[in-house]
């Protein structure tokens, strides 16, 4: 290996110093927020679906294509070993920010939804049997919905729903045999990504471990506003993707646990996953993981800005950012709660998400949508990729707004505005 | 302001006072289908009759945002009362205009003309559109 001493990145500089989120400094970390006319006064408020990229991140991948880009675990000159120390260091990154046990546990893959689907498909399918049950909840994204359910239909299993209370909570008392020798999987969301609901997934957790039920938790809208240490959760996996905390698309965390990690057979399979490749897949030997999990070359410069974007929501501290978020979003929601052809299905209990939800009586959510957007309001509109719990609710759509750190009360005031005109418009 | 002139006030006419909406279901109709995007909820039927070779009645019913909506009430007044061919020809026509090509357009459509612009709405502009081909090309139009 190559002795050459890795400069640290700029990533370490310490965004946030006083522990309260200044926006409009944080604001100003993001290039996007000056960079052209669609954006210099966007109040961007879809970071439910994607987040914004700062300066940090970008300049983190940037260096990795301009300073040491190379082959991942493939070469052995100088600049490959670089390469793959740097890949490696990113690794480490994120097993520090989960609080993993060991580094073998994390492994990158496209997307939390990837990383699902690689549980359901290399963990769950060979060994869930008719009869048995998958659980999930109502408020899943149908990312942590579909691969289930094709599951438990290749296999004769039930998927089953944990269901709602009239508070937007999950209704555990309703479903007596969740925690039961029937169960065969618990995936769950932490916070959802309509309602903005944070389940208690730790209780959750401890209740499976008495009956040895995996867990698999979907971090993707929990991770920026809340610190994640596995260990303490004790779940069995836990996913989400980089682009909602501030990192690039292309690239999620897939943690399995250390006594899980025999039980996940790979489903991607190609080069740098493989030790011998026999004349038949019978005979051929994966390698170790997290090696084994990653088919193909590696995402270098996405796990680069993963691992800054790690620096940087710990830079500014979690606590920090749900206290901010859930400002904005219960000045919000009040204000909002004084329209009267308004519904709003966010629980007012979990506005610390930065989440809020609602439907209007006379307009559509897609309407609203674009008479906002045409206001410099970016918002989404329509199912969320949550289709199972929009038809519990009733409705075929709402108009989401999710707020981050560089979110300001002038953009909350621009909510207000851009409704007040579509209100107008559709009078 | 809306910048796009999506919501010109013909547009907005046609939403809150669809034409040709049925309350209940088409039963009276010859041909009845239904055009729908899970993806957003839009869920309409469009139903007409064919006698002599012309359409007439025309009605549809359902749910959708204004676009999906006007559009649904301006087509139906646009091809009521018209040859079967008319409406094939105007179908394909809105296809080919909303995709971006340049086309000339019945007047009675041209409000929908800030959909171009609008990619995320094309499809529920043509939702009632396509219902119509569908329902003609079982009436082998």
């Amino acid at each position: 290996m190559s002795s050459v001493v890795l400069s640290k990145t700029r990533t370490n500089q310490r965004a946030n110093a006083s522990g309260q989120i200044d926006p409009e400094r944080v604001k100003a970390l993001f290039p996007i927020f000056r960079n052209n006319e669609l954006t210099r006064n966007l109040s961007y408020l879809d970071n439910a679906a994607t987040s914004q990229k700062p300066e940090v991140v970008m300049q983190a991948m940037d260096d990795a294509m301009r300073l040491f880009h190379s082959p991942v675990n493939r070469g052995f000159y100088p600049l490959a070993e670089q390469t793959t120390t740097r890949y490696e260091q990113a690794r480490e990154r994120l097993k520090s920010f989960i609080g993993a046990e060991t580094d073998t546990s994390v492994i990158f893959t496209a997307s939390a939804t990837d990383s699902i689907n690689q549980v359901a498909q290399g963990f769950l399918l060979a060994r869930l049997k008719p009869g048995q049950n998958v659980w999930v909840t109502r408020m899943e994204h149908h990312s942590n919905y579909l691969p289930w359910q094709d599951v438990c239909e290749k296999s004769g299993a039930s998927l089953r729903i944990i269901e709602l209370n009239s508070t937007g909570e999950l209704d555990l008392d309703r479903h007596p045999d969740i925690f039961s020798d029937t169960t065969a999987m618990i995936a769950l969301t932490q916070t959802s990504n309509v309602l903005g609901t944070t389940n208690d997934v730790k209780a959750i957790c401890e209740q499976a471990k008495q009956k040895h039920i995996p867990v698999l938790i979907d971090a993707a809208q929990a991770v920026v506003s809340n610190t994640i240490n596995v260990q303490q959760l004790g779940c069995d996996f836990l996913v989400f993707s980089a682009h909602k905390m501030f990192a690039p698309t292309g690239i999620g965390l897939l943690y399995i646990a250390p006594d899980r990690l025999d039980q996940v057979q790979p489903v991607r399979l190609g080069g740098g996953m493989v030790d011998f490749a026999a004349d038949s897949i019978a005979d051929t030997t994966w390698s170790e993981a997290p090696h084994c999990f990653e088919a193909g070359s590696p995402n270098l410069v996405g796990a680069i800005g993963f691992a800054a974007a790690c620096d940087f929501v710990e830079s500014l501290g979690q606590a920090n950012i749900k206290a901010h978020i859930g400002e904005l979003a219960t000045t919000l929601y009040q204000q909002l709660s004084h329209y009267p052809n308004l519904h709003l299905v966010s629980p007012a209990k979990h506005l610390s998400s930065g989440i809020v939800s609602f439907y209007h009586d006379v307009i559509h959510a897609h309407d609203l949508a674009q008479i906002m957007g045409d206001s410099g309001v970016a918002v989404r509109a329509g199912h969320h990729c949550a289709q199972p719990l929009l038809r519990h609710l009733g409705v075929s759509s709402t108009l989401r707004i999710s707020i981050s750190v560089y979110n300001t009360n002038d953009d909350i005031n621009a909510v207000m505005n851009a409704l007040a005109h579509a209100e107008k418009v559709f009078a | 302001m809306s910048d796009s002139q999506l919501y010109k006030a013909q547009l907005l006419d046609h939403f809150k006072k669809p034409r040709n909406k049925a309350v209940g279901e088409l039963t009276t109709m010859q041909v009845v289908k239904r055009g729908s995007n899970p993806r957003c909820g839009d869920d309409i039927e469009v139903g007409f009759c064919l006698n002599n070779n012309t359409i007439e009645p025309i009605q549809f019913r359902g749910r959708g945002c204004s676009v999906c909506i006007a559009s649904a009430s301006m087509m139906t007044e646009s091809i009521k009362g018209q040859p079967a061919e008319y409406a094939k020809k105007i179908a394909a026509q809105m296809q080919r205009w909303i995709a971006g090509e340049d086309v000339k357009m019945p007047e009675m459509l041209l409000p929908l003309e800030a959909v171009r612009q609008h990619p995320a709405r094309k499809k529920c502009v043509m939702l009632a559109w396509h219902a119509l081909v569908e329902g003609m090309e079982e009436c082998n139009v």
